[in-house]
């Protein structure tokens, strides 16, 4: 292992440009794949909070006692897939929608104090808030006969449900052709670095070097290239993502709430660092095997 | 120390070797011989692993090469030396590195590498150039280091393909010189050429090709 390390210490030395452009290469695949996941993981984030944001509003039959509708708001609360009820008075939903539209003021006053029923408003837990699941959930509470109607947003729900399985099928694709991209530039980097250091393999060879014996400060090199490359790509990716925060605070802060625009999360990083390695070991593996196998 | 039996080495319909059988004995000088395209190259080929015959069997130091399995070809290699005529050295390492690979291959401690190197490279005359990079030095040194890195080792037999063939007169010489002297210490040295000059000033034992058929043999030259 001494022997190997130092091997691979001298080939650095030697071959300084060469172990530069390995690097850089992995690394400006890295910054490719883990700008993708970044984007990936922000996306998700702000589709997960459009879906948290579904919720229903059951409209109650006016003239109910309050003691019936403490029930139906306990009868919905002991629902597995209900995570919140809040009831919501007449004056209250008078006041929200004054507040936000103040000419529909003067109309209301004209329509009386009931124009704008009392409701429920059902908060679901995830994982129910799929077309399919609120259709269902919301069709069972129809059927208790406290409410007038009950209103979901359904066109809205099917959108972003679809909208979101185009995004995911996009993400698969763009995410597989940006990987396998990545996967090319390296192999075929590596194969051209390998190819320089080709009289080295040869001479090795014919003075007896064992083929594990070749491989294994190239091997090592490649680790420690990926791992330097991951070590790179994190630093330019967190620049780019501080940058990115300094410069569109605002516009980030609409789009994703008070969350902001997250980094990749720690496995994400320790992913990076294990690409990076076995970007770098592969390659460098399959270069030297197919140069050896060629060799006499 | 070295035997053929009937050896063939076909590339597709070509014959590079036709029925060689030959017989070198251990300590000899043997000449390969022949014009360009005779199969001198190919037989050394043959003989340290590099191409496998198409039929027929070859034996070093009795290790059947033609059989041998891929992975054993590493200890053929470290009980033989190579020579080229394009010397194959890492001309970005010092001479001292560069024949010190050979002994680091076969997991040598770094005391007997310390130890041999400036010895071997004593033999070839160039003890005083041990940490000059290779690629600086001339064509004639140059092969005089790709030797020590051959005998290292100290192999039972030494191939030497063409060894002359990018020197000039005086340094062909001196190369020869130092064959002939490991020659004398006991290793079997088969040299490939067609140096006449070199054949007659440095006279052993020549095996003649044509056309990849053995047309000539000697016989063995008195030391």
């Amino acid at each position: 292992m001494k022997s190997t390390v130092w091997r691979t210490v001298r080939a650095v030395r030697e071959h300084t440009y060469l172990a530069v452009v390995s690097t850089g290469v992995i690394t400006a695949a890295l910054v490719l794949v883990g700008m993708f996941a970044m984007v990936t993981t922000n996306v998700r984030l702000v589709l997960g909070s459009w879906e948290r944001d579904v919720h229903v509003s059951a409209y109650l039959r006016p003239g109910g006692s309050a003691d019936a509708h403490t029930a139906v708001m306990q009868m919905l609360q002991s629902r597995p897939e209900v995570a919140a009820v809040k009831y919501v008075s007449e004056a209250e939903a008078r006041a929200w929608m004054v507040e936000r539209t103040p000419e529909l003021a003067p109309v209301l006053d004209e329509l009386g104090g009931d124009a704008l029923p009392a409701s429920l408003e059902i908060t679901l837990r995830d994982g129910h808030t799929t077309p399919e699941a609120l259709a269902a959930f919301v069709g069972s509470i129809r059927e208790v006969g406290s409410f007038d109607d009950v209103d979901y947003g359904q066109e809205w729900v099917t959108r972003v449900d679809t909208f979101l399985s185009v995004l995911s099928a996009l993400g698969v694709a763009l995410g597989s052709f940006i990987g396998i991209a990545a996967l090319f530039l390296v192999a075929n980097t590596i194969h051209l670095v390998v190819y320089a250091r080709r009289d080295e393999l040869e001479i090795m060879r014919l003075v007896g070097a064992t083929d594990r014996y070749i491989l294994a400060p190239f091997v090592l090199e490649g680790a420690a290239q990926g791992a330097a490359a991951a070590t790179l790509a994190n630093a330019l990716l967190w620049a780019a993502h501080r940058g990115l925060l300094s410069r569109l605070q605002e516009v980030l802060a609409l789009a994703l709430g008070g969350e902001g625009l997250r980094y990749l999360p720690w496995w994400g990083v320790g992913a990076m660092y294990a690409a990076g390695m076995v970007l770098g070991v592969g390659a460098s593996w399959g270069a030297v095997r197919r140069f050896l196998g060629r060799l006499p | 120390m070295i035997r053929l039996y009937h050896v063939v080495k076909s590339y597709g319909e070509h014959d590079a070797l036709h029925d060689v059988s030959l017989t070198i004995d251990k300590g000899e000088f043997v000449y390969v011989t022949g014009p360009s395209g005779a199969g001198k190259s190919t037989l050394l080929k043959l003989l340290y692993g590099a191409e496998r015959p198409t039929s027929g069997k070859l034996l070093v130091g009795g290790v059947d090469v033609a059989a041998i399995p891929q992975h054993r070809l590493p200890q053929l290699r470290r009980n033989v030396g190579i020579v080229f005529q394009d010397f194959k050295l890492l001309p970005r390492r010092t001479v001292g590195a560069n024949v010190a690979l050979a002994l680091e291959v076969v997991g040598a401690p770094a005391e007997q590498i310390r130890r041999r190197v400036p010895a071997v490279l004593n033999i070839v005359g160039l003890k005083e150039r041990e940490d000059s990079l290779a690629g600086e030095l001339s064509g004639g040194e140059q092969q005089r280091v790709a030797i020590a890195r051959a005998i290292v080792n100290d192999p039972a037999v030494l191939f030497a393909d063409e060894p002359t063939g990018n020197l000039d007169g005086g340094m062909a010489v001196e190369v020869m010189e130092i064959l002939q002297a490991i020659n004398l210490r006991g290793t079997t040295v088969l040299v490939a050429t067609h140096d006449q000059g070199l054949m007659d000033r440095f006279p052993h034992r020549r095996v003649r090709f044509v056309g990849g058929r053995l047309v000539q043999t000697s016989a063995r030259a008195r030391a």
